[in-house]
């Protein structure tokens, strides 16, 4: 008896990270999973690993290109009939630097990235799950969804915006069964983490390693989050037991973010 | 295998309502469990109720007393070898009233309650905790943690006072495998919502109970009370081992209604 048997959930960007200990937290309560990725190739690699059989399925598609957000959604209802839970969970940001330096594109592919994805799966999942008034819309955002860095100001931008989309649609939807939150990691030694990450220190004018030291430090257990940290909190909000909580920004950063 | 298999845990005011739900929902996963209550009575038929044998033991006393909370630790570590998991649950009013017309007893009481008695056995747990690098403190907080409604400013200042308490022992802590988190629930209709409910409805200038909960309810996305199912979940992840990186957090069960 799993917590999630017989949902049916949707992860963008579920091949790795985040996103996949997600996915097999899912498959081990009992989910049927559509995951999603650019490469086909990591897909089926992700598919192979993960062994869960019929209960797992993959649909390529670049988050940031709006039809294949749509796509993703509907290739899910598609495949197992319906969707009862979301994880808009894609997201990271390239090009950083400071506010005085900053490119109008590293601003849109941020906001792209992780907002306007956000949105539009987010739509695309509501529209399915307001008639069938149940489901469950799970937001990656961040401890910088909460506060403010130097330099990274296109992803601290990014993550408040899908923290405030998160507060309205919780409101919105709130008596129709349907629960709309963000989870807030700290960070995390992810792939985007280790591609992005090296840019990222350098527009802080420090080395990858001392960026990493800096998110442990400022945190209460002096180190970085994991994957599973965040995986389990999901598996709590997309199952009965998180009928109450919505519109809810959940810090999952080891003690990082005051409130 | 449980989420909490041979761990143990202690909560005050768990005889009933928040507590109880977490008692039963620790039991569930596999770990023992003390709880507190005044009344002797309660306790055992609180036991009686759970039917957990041995897995379950009760421990009278005021959970607005110092000895009495403290005593709660060393009841645990004496009758099951240690403590894991300390749920500091026990709050609310008893006789409320706005700024202007509250009395000093009252407000004594409710920062007694609502406060000194979350330091008290936070301060006593971390004492056993610290030496053996482990442990989880679970603080039943409100959204009047982070909200202030009128008419009941002590429960509105001490919720505030315990989410400050919360944040500074989690970084003193952070490093020892030590969690403390403090849960922030909505209105849930308890029995203490149901007895003090009415008076706090007057104070509050709300007139009746029904419009109390009504009051609470309209604040969120949700339109409804919450659960004490709904707190007990969140109880279980924050005390199992997939907890582990998650401290100083406000964790919000309030059906949408505090924006942050």
């Amino acid at each position: 008896m799993g917590e999630l048997d017989g949902r049916v959930a949707c992860i963008t960007g579920g091949t790795r990270g985040i996103g996949r200990a997600t996915a097999e937290a899912f498959l081990r309560e009992g989910a049927q999973v559509v995951i999603n990725g650019r490469s086909a190739e990591k897909g089926e690699q992700a598919l192979a690993e993960m062994n869960g059989g019929d209960n797992v399925h993959f649909i390529a598609g670049d988050v940031m290109q709006r039809e294949d957000c749509e796509a993703l959604v509907q290739g899910t209802v598609d495949r197992y009939g319906k969707i009862d839970i979301l994880f808009a969970n894609a997201g990271g940001a390239s090009n950083h630097a400071p506010v005085a330096q900053l490119t109008d594109e590293a601003m849109q592919d941020s906001l792209v990235w992780n907002f306007w994805h956000t949105f539009w799966t987010m739509r695309a999942a509501l529209n399915h799950m307001i008639p069938q008034e149940s489901g469950r819309i799970i937001c990656n955002s961040s401890v910088e969804g909460k506060m403010g860095k130097p330099a990274l100001s296109i992803y601290v931008v990014a993550k408040h915006a899908i923290n405030g989309l998160v507060k309205s649609a919780a409101q919105e939807v709130g008596t129709l069964g349907i629960t709309v939150n963000a989870v807030c990691p700290g960070a995390i030694e992810t792939d985007v983490m280790m591609a992005e990450g090296p840019g990222a220190a350098e527009s802080m004018g420090m080395t990858y390693e001392e960026l990493l030291a800096m998110f442990s430090e400022e945190s209460a257990i002096k180190r970085l989050n994991e994957v599973e940290d965040v995986a389990e909190v999901n598996v709590l909000l997309a199952s009965a037991a998180g009928a109450g909580i919505t519109g809810s920004l959940i810090s999952i950063d080891g003690g990082t973010s005051p409130y | 295998m449980g989420k909490l298999d041979g761990k143990v845990a202690a909560i005050t005011g768990g005889t009933r309502s928040i507590g109880r739900g977490m008692a039963e929902a620790f039991l569930r996963e596999g770990a023992k469990v003390v709880v507190n209550g005044r009344g002797e009575e309660k306790g055992q038929q609180c036991l009686a109720e759970m039917d957990a044998g041995d897995n379950a033991a009760f421990y009278a006393g005021d959970a607005t007393q110092q000895a009495d909370v403290e005593g709660i630790v060393d009841f645990a570590v004496e009758r099951y070898g240690r403590l894991d998991i300390m749920c500091l649950n026990s709050g609310g009013v008893q006789q409320t009233a706005p700024v202007f017309q509250m009395s000093d007893e009252e407000w004594k009481l409710e920062v007694d309650w609502n406060l000194n008695h979350v330091f008290w056995g936070m301060r006593k747990s971390l004492q056993h905790m610290i030496p053996r690098e482990t442990g989880r403190v679970l603080v039943t907080s409100s959204v009047e943690g982070k909200l202030g409604k009128p008419g009941i400013p002590g429960y509105a200042a001490t919720k505030h006072a315990v989410n400050g308490l919360v944040k500074a022992a989690a970084h003193e802590v952070g490093t020892l495998g030590i969690t403390v988190n403090a849960i922030l629930p909505g209105l849930i209709e308890t029995d203490i919502v149901r007895e003090t409910g009415p008076d706090s409805a007057i104070a509050m200038g709300l007139g009746t109970y029904e419009n109390l909960i009504e009051a609470f309810s309209g604040d969120s996305a949700i339109k409804r009370p919450n659960t004490v199912e709904e707190v007990a979940a969140v109880a279980v992840l924050l005390a199992s081992g997939a907890g582990r990186n998650i401290t100083g957090a406000m964790f919000p069960v309030d059906g949408g209604t505090m924006p942050y």
